[in-house]
């Protein structure tokens, strides 16, 4: 299954210091519900894991995350991350591409496409309920890349590698998908 | 016509009240999973979440360190016995547990035995598997091009192509489709669907150690020829196998394969000498057991300028999963589907279909359906609603100018088939007279004025069912008669068993009124027995609508056998010879002296007490039926839909069916089986898909996507009948099951295509849903 995700958000803080957070995976993922960078293979190459709950269905994720190209002049950057389900329940892969602009009032605006291939159980749930989550997450990722941008002024934010981080809080996250769905929108758009 | 017994006797034409249902409605069914023996283990598979990956490793230490698990059964293990493979009903093979690769999302990759159903279920969360990703063939558009993945390694014919087949005179079609005057041509998609019956398949396999004898308990539509693969496949002895096929809750084709949990609880049993259980879950029953149809229908009609139709050409591609498992008679890979010429006369017909492996389920088996004739009569039903626009002509008008004429029966078709007996038209003309045909005519012409949507859906479909005469059917080399053994005890009631085997058709029920009927004891008085391999006689079992073509006219032959023996000793009892008696339903009597007579009750007490001279003891009969044809039902169906142009839901207003299938043994069934058919036809037609997603994952496999008709969805349906007996068949009943579910989809999709034709649209590929339909109508720049 293959999902396209474009989202648009605005952060009040300066290009550079967004762009500094961005453009480093371990701070990244300490944004994203659920996720952990576990190892660093090399220079663009990181190990790490999410665990994605969904009603009943488990996924825990185990791969590794890429940074494809980085382009520090335009402020985009590409990123790969594929991932196995550790008891063999599926695989996941995201190719997401970010792109800062500076704002008149001294924000960023982010820009990210995303591309999300979902294979096996957490698949079968069909792409409504599967970009539903995927929205969500989204929308939780937004919340924290903020709020640690704000908090995190230089500071190698988030837990150092391997440390222990607390899996997306996802008991109600069927929930919200299905109330995304039946109001035609979104709980990110909320 | 058949003469009607007393309502006491309840022969042929009564509605009694199913028998079987006293149990059911009391909750007092027997089910397998009611099935419980002392010392009884439970089996869970695991499944692959890839629909096409290399096995790289499987690690079940974790899932052997749960408390209560005894075994862990990969592919391996089963290698090592020669059981990795299992043979498929369609000359192919299929992986029991996977070894090497999986080849489609949820096969069975290895099989966790527990003390209890959680610990086995837990455990087979725990088993490791390795797989490497390989690339997914899920378009079998794609399937035979260079560049695909070649998915079935094992074979040596290196390519996704399982079988053509071809009939018909491809070259005399050509030539009349050159020269022809109109031509209409519709691409028609049969979505895969999916039986869905309300009880998943599952067995409890149970072998001793002590006697050597295995009995398998299962969910099978076929007991004795599932025996006889059993001993085939595991080299067991077929006296020490006994399949038990108890209640079951609906099978509609799903339960004739054998799958791969029946292999493994049978294994582990064997294995670990106790009794084992494996029951499906809903997903695993809708992922991975026999789907239907996945048919990709090209068919072309040429006609002249009146509408005349002069030559048919059909090319289908079938998409089979990564194994055929189609449950279909040998000499026919597609099945029956050359009966697509439907109820129409032709020059000349020719029909290729062509399967293919892609990396989904096995399968492709008759859902209540006579072995690929739904997917036919949807097709030439489809078709002619298309020529009837390109000739600008009404459709049923269409119809009536090419039905094959009733004085042409028993008809040759051009494809093959040699048609029993019809009167297409005299259905029609009732269906459209109920529904009030002209008068929809005149209100859809007055609704378009107005531009709202409303449409009118003909479908004057034909099947073939009753599989079927030895010398063109087998399955697997056994051929497909069927059978029937009755006894009657001294007391003059009666016990009688068949090779076949109901799974909610009603068979404890008409089998008992067919004996009513031919002997005359009350049909109360007559108890059914199917499914168990050691008592009842060999046959095929139910499916394809074979039961009352086959066992049903062996119980009539049976019977009369009976009624044979039965003269004799009535003749020694009146001490009158034989020719000088008269039979009326339950006594013979001396012809002109009525009162001289014999009940069927006192010449079968006399049967075990006075025997008369030179005569066995007893009375009982069994007979093999080898039909001399198939049997022909048909019928025509007329929908109304009214189309919402705001949301593109569709509503069915009104659904007359007329179903002609001969002579009926008990009415009330007949309507209960069409209204059944119906609804799960208005399933297929507006709800229900298998669909696949580009990387292989299933997007139908749980009811949270596959969705079911609930009384809501449901319509009032009207129903009615003809009646145009079997010449062929003992009491010329021909079989009607899946009349309703062979027949709809064609009035349901018509109906809506009609609603639309003025727009442009001449075809719709079902699942209609509202998305589809409101789509259609943005494209046609239509608003509310």
């Amino acid at each position: 299954m293959a999902l396209k995700i474009e989202k648009t958000f605005e952060v009040p803080e300066p290009l550079e210091k967004v762009w500094a957070f961005l453009s480093d995976p371990r701070k990244v993922a300490t944004c994203v519900p659920g996720a952990q960078i576990t190892d660093q293979v090399d220079e663009k190459t990181y190990k790490g894991t999410i665990k994605v709950k969904v009603g009943p269905s488990v996924t825990d994720y185990n791969g590794e995350v890429q940074i494809v190209r980085s382009d520090t002049e335009n402020h985009e950057i590409e990123i790969l991350g594929k991932g196995q389900d550790v008891r063999g329940r599926g695989s996941a892969s995201m190719k997401m591409t970010g792109k800062l602009r500076a704002l008149d009032s001294g924000g960023t605006e982010v820009v990210s496409e995303s591309e999300i291939t979902v294979v096996g159980i957490l698949a079968q749930m069909g792409s409504r309920v599967i970009t539903e989550v995927s929205n969500i997450m989204f929308g939780e990722f937004t919340k924290n890349f903020q709020a640690r941008l704000k908090e995190a002024s230089g500071n190698p934010a988030g837990p150092a590698a391997g440390a222990e981080v607390a899996p997306i809080k996802a008991t109600s996250l069927a929930w919200r998908a299905t109330k995304g769905l039946f109001r035609g929108k979104s709980e990110s758009d909320s | 016509m058949i003469h009607k017994t007393s309502p006491e006797i309840g022969g042929m034409g009564h509605s009694i009240k199913r028998k079987e249902d006293l149990r059911f409605i009391q909750g007092k069914g027997n089910y397998v999973d009611d099935v419980h023996l002392p010392g009884m283990v439970y089996g869970q598979l695991v499944r692959s979440p890839y629909a096409h990956a290399r096995l790289k490793s499987i690690n079940t230490e974790k899932a052997k360190a749960v408390p209560g698990v005894l075994a862990v059964i990969t592919g391996e293990d089963l290698a090592k016995a020669n059981l990795a493979w299992m043979p498929t009903l369609s000359y192919d093979k299929q992986m029991v547990l996977a070894t090497g690769k999986v080849l489609f999302q949820s096969q069975e990759v290895a099989f966790v035995v527990a003390e209890d159903r959680y610990a086995a279920a837990d455990a087979a969360e725990l088993v490791e598997v390795e797989y490497e990703e390989l690339p997914v063939l899920v378009d079998p558009h794609k399937a035979l091009d260079a560049d695909a993945p070649l998915l079935r390694e094992d074979r040596e014919q290196k390519n996704n192509h399982i079988f053509h087949w071809e009939v018909g005179d491809r070259q005399a079609t050509e030539q009349v489709f050159q020269k022809a005057d109109v031509k209409a041509s519709v691409k028609a998609f049969f979505p895969r669907c999916h039986p869905a019956p309300l009880e998943t398949c599952g067995c409890v396999a149970d072998f001793s150690r002590a006697t050597g004898r295995l009995t398998v308990y299962m969910t099978s539509q076929a007991p004795h020829a599932h025996r006889t693969v059993f001993a085939l496949v595991g080299g067991i002895p077929e006296n020490n196998i006994r399949v038990i096929s108890p209640d079951i809750g609906g099978g509609f084709g799903n339960k004739v394969p054998v799958y791969p949990g029946y292999v493994c609880a049978i294994v582990a049993s064997l294995t670990l000498g106790v009794p084992v259980k494996w029951i499906e879950t809903r997903s695993e029953n809708l992922q991975s057991t026999g789907f239907a149809r996945d048919y990709h229908m090209t068919a072309e009609i040429a006609a002249d300028r009146d509408g005349k139709m002069q030559a048919l050409r059909v090319k289908t591609l079938a998409d089979h999963g990564a194994f055929n498992a189609a449950a279909q008679p040998t000499k026919f890979p597609a099945g029956l589907f050359s009966i697509c010429t439907g109820s129409y006369e032709y020059g000349q017909a020719f029909c290729e279909v062509d399967g293919v492996y892609t990396n989904k389920a096995p399968g492709g088996i008759a859902y209540r359906c006579s072995f690929r004739v739904t997917e036919a009569a949807y097709l030439i039903e489809r078709v002619v609603d298309v020529l009837a626009l390109e000739l600008e002509m009404d459709p049923a008008e269409l119809r009536r100018k090419n039905f094959i004429p009733t004085e042409k029966f028993p008809y040759k078709s051009s494809l093959g088939w040699t048609y029993d007996s019809g009167n297409y038209e005299a259905a029609m003309n009732l269906a459209l007279e109920k529904i009030g045909y002209e008068q929809l005519r005149k209100e859809q012409e007055e609704k378009r004025k107005k531009g709202e949507l409303m449409g009118i859906g003909i479908s004057s479909f034909t099947e073939i069912v009753g599989a079927g005469p030895a010398h063109s059917f087998d399955i697997l080399g056994i051929k497909m008669f069927d059978s029937c053994e009755i006894r009657i005890h001294p007391t003059g009631k009666a016990m009688a068993r068949m090779g076949t085997k109901s799974q909610g058709q009603g068979h404890e029920t008409t089998y008992a009124q067919i004996v009513a009927q031919e002997l005359g004891i009350p049909a109360a008085d007559v108890t059914i027995e199917e499914g168990d391999t050691d008592t009842a006689p060999y046959g095929l079992g139910t499916y394809a609508s074979r039961s009352t073509p086959t066992s049903g006219a062996a119980t009539a032959i049976a019977a009369r056998k009976i009624r044979d023996k039965a003269k004799k000793i009535a003749a020694y009892l009146l001490e009158c010879n034989e020719n000088d008696l008269e039979w009326e339903p339950g006594k013979f009597f001396v012809k002109g002296a009525p009162s001289k007579s014999k009940t069927i009750q006192e010449i079968a007490f006399a049967a075990y007490t006075n025997i008369p001279p030179g005569l066995e003891a007893g009375l009982e009969a069994v007979d093999y039926y080898d039909p001399p044809n198939l049997t022909f039902p048909f019928g025509t169906y007329v929908c109304v839909v009214d189309i919402d142009k705001g949301t593109g839901e569709v509503k069915v207003r009104r659904f007359v069916a007329v179903d002609d299938c001969g002579n009926i043994i008990n009415p009330m069934i007949v309507e209960g089986q069409i209204h059944g058919g119906l609804t799960e036809g208005l399933a297929i037609a507006f709800m229900q898909q298998i669909d696949y997603d580009e990387s292989g994952n299933i997007q139908g496999g749980s009811f949270q996507d596959y969705l079911l008709p609930t009384a809501v969805e449901t319509p009032h349906w009207e129903t009615d009948k003809t009646c145009t007996p079997s010449p062929h068949h003992p009491f010329g009943a021909k079989g009607v099951g899946e009349s309703p579910n062979v027949g709809s989809p064609a009035a349901f999709v018509n109906a809506v295509v009609d609603a639309l034709s003025h727009l442009g649209v001449k075809h719709i590929d079902m699942p209609i849903t509202p998305w589809k339909v409101w789509n259609v109508l943005q494209e046609k720049g239509v608003t509310t």
